[in-house]
């Protein structure tokens, strides 16, 4: 199932940094509700705009598209959702590219593909974004909970 | 969590279960026994290989894995290095400049000198291109030579930068090839940016001098204006500890029982001694001198800015790089434990390396009294410059703290500042202030941040560093 922005999701407190949560029926619910709070943490709340269209201008890293993410790594749920969550933030900080929607295709521990589409960040109608350099495995977690599944990570900003 | 008091300003967590060592806290006051970052202090002294004790500074507080303000040297024979252990903004260091200008004659021109340093040094969100690309030959030079590098392209105070830098600027051991093409990718066009958060560039005033002998040997005057900035490897640095991560985490248990038991994922370490060990700490080495390089940049747009600002010329503006520290990073020194020499290699983590007079590594002009510690507060209230003592040598491995440590969480901090205007609030005491991102100013507000004058004030107490000077914020720029 393809999750569009928004999607509901938290913010959790932390004194040097931020924690992100959100919930799912399946994991794959929660996952993608992880991934696009992510991209609404980097918005700012502010809107966020279509790929670029065409190609990049020179020097300037193309933006936004729809993208397959396949990563490999992490001993459970948490630490692979870690990584996804990583990939999803290198293409911010490299193409200051935002995931607007998400199609989770598989997530078991160790694996997981995703369909991401992005949007270009824009440094006006995002100024209020957080700037997150790093996902962290700190207090990661990726469980049931209340009949349903709850995951959250530490950001580092 | 069990403390004891060892006196006034240090508590002990004795050493029990799997810790090879004690912890150690130097503290304000006695340390809250719920803190979890004292847990992370326990589970630092897991560490294989781990001397004498995990340490802990005043401004401690909760981390990944290490906690932020933590110390620990091991043995890099049969010891381990952990990415937790520097952090992730790798050599987030800070320094001071002093200039021969007086406050008064700054205060008037104020305004403009600040938007000249906003224009000028790119802050916030993705900043890049203060300088043109680097190329990967252009690179790899960064990584292996740091400061020397932005230097020899005419970035500097003066000419005896790299003598006043930690390291003189560059880690010897770096290894470009181990710095990964997606690390090189956020970091090729982010040299000479200042970052966001908590990194800042400030105009400051010497408000008031503790030590005179001290203060005369650093050139600092009281009315002089100073400029502080403090920023780190930015993109390059984060992705070579996230890799670092990924790659140790997984195979931990394969060095023995010592690792597999360590009680935190984040403590993810290798041998010092093994291929992932000598990997990542090339990387690192590397992503420092990249650090290093950033400032220098930084230095050389940020000094040029001042001086065309104020119609001054270079030579008239007088500046001088007092000195420039890392807060985050691994390094091999040499250290005296229980009177043998013996070679570690010292974590500092949101900690500062204070070497005390004498010391052949502290810079020729400083060695008589010691190596200037460098301890930024927040945008309202103040920083210090402290030296390095004897004491610190015996006691914390030649460390000390390195900032004023969060009090409240972002979200606290905005919610705290939810229908105030930070800037103007700032501006009624003189404090002109300028930030890329709108939310900034709330969450790096003073009430955000414990108050440094306690935090150095504890290092003081404690004979771990000496009060010098205080430096107080006229001007700052942030992301």
């Amino acid at each position: 199932m393809r999750y569009v922005l928004p999607q509901p999701w938290e913010e959790l407190p932390h004194t040097a940094d931020v924690g992100l949560a959100a919930s799912g029926a399946t994991p794959e619910e929660a996952l993608a509700r992880l991934v696009l709070g992510l991209g609404a943490m980097l918005a700012g709340g502010g809107g966020v705009g279509p790929a670029a269209a065409g190609r990049p201008a020179p020097g300037e890293a193309a933006a936004g598209g729809e993208a397959r993410i396949d990563v490999a790594g992490g001993a459970d749920l948490a630490q692979t959702a870690v990584t996804l969550l990583r990939e999803v933030l290198f293409r911010f900080a490299t193409g200051r590219e935002i995931p607007v929607a998400v199609e989770v295709l598989s997530f078991a521990p160790g694996r997981a593909t995703a369909d991401v589409t992005f949007g270009r960040w824009d440094p006006e109608r995002n100024a209020e974004g957080a700037d997150v350099k790093a996902v962290t495995y700190h207090a990661a977690r990726f469980e049931r909970e209340g009949g349903g599944w709850r995951a959250q990570v530490i950001l580092d900003t | 969590m069990k403390l004891h008091r060892i006196h006034d300003w240090l508590w002990e967590i004795p050493r029990e279960g799997g810790m090879k060592v004690p912890g150690r806290v130097y503290s304000d006051g006695p340390p809250a026994p719920d803190d979890p970052a004292l847990r992370q202090v326990a589970n630092v002294a897991h560490l294989p290989g781990i001397v004498k004790w995990s340490l802990a500074m005043p401004d401690i507080h909760w981390g990944y894995g290490f906690p932020i303000g933590g110390v620990a040297a091991v043995d890099p024979e049969r010891g381990a290095v952990s990415p937790g252990g520097v952090g992730y903004d790798i050599n987030c260091g800070v320094r001071v400049i002093t200039t021969r200008l007086d406050a008064g004659e700054l205060r008037p021109r104020l305004r403009q000198a600040v938007a000249r340093l906003f224009h000028d040094v790119p802050t916030g969100v993705g900043s890049s291109h203060a300088i043109p690309r680097l190329s990967e030959a252009e690179l790899d030079a960064v990584l292996r030579k740091g400061a020397r590098w932005a230097v020899g392209r005419g970035f500097a105070a003066s000419g005896d930068d790299l003598a006043h830098c930690e390291e003189g600027g560059a880690l010897a051991g770096a290894d470009p090839e181990a710095v990964s093409a997606r690390a090189r990718q956020r970091g090729a066009d982010q040299l000479g940016t200042l970052g966001s958060g908590n990194h800042f560039l400030e105009l400051d005033r010497v408000a008031e001098v503790y030590d005179e002998r001290v203060a005369a040997a650093f050139g600092l005057c009281a009315g002089e204006v100073a400029v502080q900035i403090h920023s780190g490897s930015r993109g390059l640095g984060y992705q070579v500890c996230d890799e670092s991560l990924a790659e140790l985490a997984p195979t931990m248990a394969r060095y023995g029982p010592d690792y597999a038991a360590l009680p935190d994922p984040q403590l993810a370490c290798a041998p010092v001694a093994s291929p992932a060990g000598r990997r990542y700490l090339g990387a690192m080495q590397a992503a420092a001198n990249f650090a290093w390089a950033n400032r220098q940049v930084m230095t050389g747009l940020a000094v040029r800015a001042l001086g065309e600002a104020l119609g001054r010329s270079q030579r008239d503006l007088g500046a001088r790089l007092l000195y420039d520290v890392c807060h985050n990073v691994a390094k091999l020194e040499s250290h005296v434990v229980d009177g043998v020499p013996r070679r570690l290699l010292v974590h500092r983590k949101g900690a500062t390396r204070a070497f005390g007079p004498g010391d052949p590594r502290v810079p020729e002009a400083y060695r008589e009294v010691g190596q200037p510690v460098l301890v930024p507060g927040d945008m309202g209230r103040c920083s210090y410059v402290l030296v390095g003592t004897a004491r610190a040598m015996q006691e914390t491995f030649g460390s000390s703290c390195h900032g004023a440590g969060r009090l409240l969480s972002r979200h606290q901090a905005l919610k705290a500042a939810r229908g105030r205007s930070i800037d103007r609030e700032l501006a009624e005491r003189g404090i002109e202030v300028l930030s890329r991102g709108r939310k900034t100013l709330g969450e790096e507000m003073s009430e955000a941040y414990k108050d440094v004058s306690r935090v150095v004030g504890v290092m003081a107490a404690a004979g771990i560093s000496r009060l010098v000077a205080r430096l107080e914020p006229m001007g700052v720029i942030k992301g």
